[in-house]
């Protein structure tokens, strides 16, 4: 399960840097969102499979959450809990990139308005002129 | 120690931020709300500074949680010293705002934006938790993101996009290394990590795998926010951009967040730890000498006063990474001492050249001039901030550069060679500014350009005056001020008592000194608490 999430983040991140190599703003936006997404699935990956295996046994079953359940039972002990803090680090990341994709996004529009285009290299030209001029 | 009144250097612009957000069309009102904010907020960091100058530490568990569990905000030496500085320099920016911001870019949400941004500083100074950092970069980043666009000019815009996305590049990769390390070490606490690591260290077993990787993915991260040699170039291109309030701010503390991290970290972890040795080190110090000499040869090519500036914040940021590679205690003091020197005199040359701009309606050497015959007050502040930044003997650059240096003679004397070459650099960066802009005869456009209404520029003169005495008294009073930076420095270099105050009776205290003739290593480790101190208040 780790492996799969592992390759999930790598080709993730691949794509996300290959947008990020691109010559237009939009593009470069899109591959740090994926970016993101990638960061916050690896946290994933790292916090540990979700199943536990019984050597005994031979079963496999899900971890538990760890909360108290109706009855004041703790169904979960610790070994079979799941770890509730990777997600809670995702969470915030996710609310986190969400404000910062609605703020590059609007970034992005205004830079179109005020310059007229969203390539890079004609970006660097306006710039290079402007501090001529100044 | 345990003090509540720490999260009020949070709270304070954070309820400033939000109490301004109405008023935001009434410029006078939000205008005293800010300066009252960020004047108690420098009060009060320096009340709680004077609380900590007999080396205690501050620790503020939130929540009353025990202290793996809860955030911790930590108040030490080192970062009371650079949240007393980053206050000074933020009253003094925002006074001086009144006078060279335009009202227009002022109604669209400056006074909460700047707020915002102190919020984020002061809590990337205070927090104890690497998962809390990223969390208080973010605020703060997100801040200058939108004050850098704040009034969308062609300029701004053009440039702006290398800032934020180089910026969100790394705090992605942060919140890797984040999940990283709470995957090798099951905790996000600095102390807890700290701890862990010296306490296998002194048991002689291996730190967990890829600990350096760790190491270096965090030094990439913060290597981006704090500008040092590969990851630089998005610097000079944006900071010159923004009005000139703006970039004195972020000129003053953005970068020093970066630097302020990497001093906290990694000595207490990675070099703890062992990681830094092969590698990690060497690369810092390549890098230093790198910063400190590209950086100024770039500042001394420019021809506009704040392209000068802007690529000269570079350089300075060389200095303090060659006091955390040496790692003494006495070189982090000076690393402390320079960069609380470096946040006031490097904001205070940006003002000055706020009001060489009002005077001349332009920063482009080749047609300032004369502006020594007609602002004499504020070439003499000039003068001072310039000197000081070069660092002429009673100023407050010099004592910093001072210790840096004979701190590091003896085993990297090829980065303080770079270091004593790059001070005439400085000097001639700082000479080229002097004698075009104020020396030279006014040539005609600014002859003929009319000078200020009276009474315009005067909330200039007051913040940039502000910061001038500060600076003077860096200076002319630095033995109070390097006492605090001493502590500071060792409390970095032997972190125990950061330890102790952060994880109070949970901490496993390594006894260091038999360490080398135990036959059995384990021996020398004690696993008991600490008496005493007692268990953490947790609710107060």
């Amino acid at each position: 399960m780790t492996f799969v999430v592992a390759v999930c983040v790598a080709i993730i991140f691949g794509t996300g840097v290959y947008m990020l190599l691109g010559r237009e703003l939009k593009g470069i936006a899109m591959g740090v969102f994926l970016l993101a997404h990638a960061a916050n699935l690896s946290i994933i990956a790292m916090s540990g499979s979700p199943i536990v295996y019984d050597d005994q046994t031979g079963e496999s079953q899900i971890k538990a959450p760890p909360v108290v359940t109706a009855d004041e039972t703790l169904t979960a002990t610790l070994a079979n809990t799941a770890d509730p803090l990777p997600q809670a680090l995702i969470l915030t990341a996710i609310v986190i990139g969400f404000g910062v994709m609605g703020f590059l996004l609007s970034m992005i529009f205004i830079t179109s308005r005020a310059t007229k285009t969203l390539d890079i290299e004609t970006l660097a030209e306006q710039g290079r002129a402007d501090a001529e001029e100044h | 120690m345990t003090a509540n009144q720490i999260i009020l250097l949070c709270m304070i612009p954070l309820a400033a931020g939000l109490l301004t957000v109405p008023m935001v069309n009434s410029l006078h009102l939000s205008r005293l709300v800010g300066v009252v904010a960020l004047g108690l907020n420098a009060l009060l960091g320096l009340t709680l500074l004077l609380q900590v100058s007999d080396g205690s530490v501050m620790v503020t568990n939130l929540g009353g949680w025990p202290s793996p569990f809860a955030i911790n905000m930590i108040f030490d030496s080192f970062s009371g010293l650079l949240i007393v500085a980053s206050s000074l320099v933020a009253l003094a920016t925002y006074i001086h705002s009144f006078s060279t911001l335009q009202p227009r870019i002022e109604r669209r949400y400056y006074h909460p934006l700047f707020m915002l941004l102190m919020f984020g500083v002061n809590m990337c100074f205070l927090t104890g938790d690497l998962f809390n950092l990223f969390v208080a970069f973010e605020i703060a980043l997100m801040a200058s993101y939108a004050l850098l666009c704040i009034g969308g000019s062609r300029k701004q815009m053009s440039q702006a996009y290398k800032y934020v996305v180089l910026n969100l590049l790394a705090s992605t990769v942060f919140v890797m290394a984040a999940g990283m390390t709470y995957g090798m070490f099951g905790t996000l606490n600095i102390a807890h990590i700290a701890d862990i690591v010296r306490t296998l260290q002194a048991a002689g077993e291996p730190l967990p795998t890829g600990f350096t990787a760790l190491g270096a993915v965090l030094l990439m991260v913060f290597a981006v926010k704090g500008a040092f040699f590969p990851m630089w170039f998005w610097l000079p291109d944006t900071y010159y951009t923004c009005p000139i309030s703006v970039a004195a701010l972020f000129s003053g503390l953005l970068t020093k967040v970066g630097v302020y991290c990497v001093a906290r970290i990694f000595p207490l972890i990675f070099f703890a730890g062992g990681a830094g040795d092969d590698w990690l080190v060497p690369l810092l110090a390549v890098s230093a000498c790198a910063t400190m000499f590209l950086a100024v040869l770039g500042a001394v090519s420019q021809s506009q006063v704040r392209r000068i500036l802007s690529i000269h914040v570079i350089s300075q940021v060389g200095y303090m990474i060659f006091a955390i590679v040496v790692m003494t205690g006495y070189a982090l003091a000076g690393a402390v001492l320079f960069i609380v020197h470096n946040m006031i005199v490097k904001s205070c040359l940006f003002l000055c050249c706020g009001i060489m701009e009002k005077h001349a309606g332009t920063d482009n050497l080749n047609r300032l001039g004369g502006l020594l015959k007609r602002d004499v007050y504020l070439a003499v502040l000039f003068f001072i901030a310039a000197m000081s930044l070069v660092g002429l003997p009673p100023l407050s650059g010099f004592f910093g550069k001072l210790i840096i240096v004979h701190a590091g003679w003896e085993e990297w004397w090829w980065v303080a060679v770079f270091a004593l070459i790059t001070s005439p650099l400085t000097l001639l960066s700082m000479l080229k500014i002097w004698s075009y802009g104020f020396w030279n005869p006014a040539q005609d456009p600014i002859a003929n350009h009319p000078a200020p209404k009276r009474g315009e520029l005067r909330a200039g003169y007051i913040g940039t005056t502000m910061l001038v005495v500060v600076a003077l008294f860096l200076g002319f009073g630095a033995e109070p001020v390097y006492q605090v930076a001493r502590n500071a420095g060792d409390q970095l270099e032997n972190p125990s008592a950061y330890i102790n105050a952060v994880m109070g009776d949970r901490a496993i205290t390594v006894i260091e000194a038999p360490l080398e003739d135990a036959s059995d290593k384990r021996e020398a480790l004690t696993l008991k608490p600490e008496t005493e101190n007692q268990k953490p208040e947790t609710s107060q």
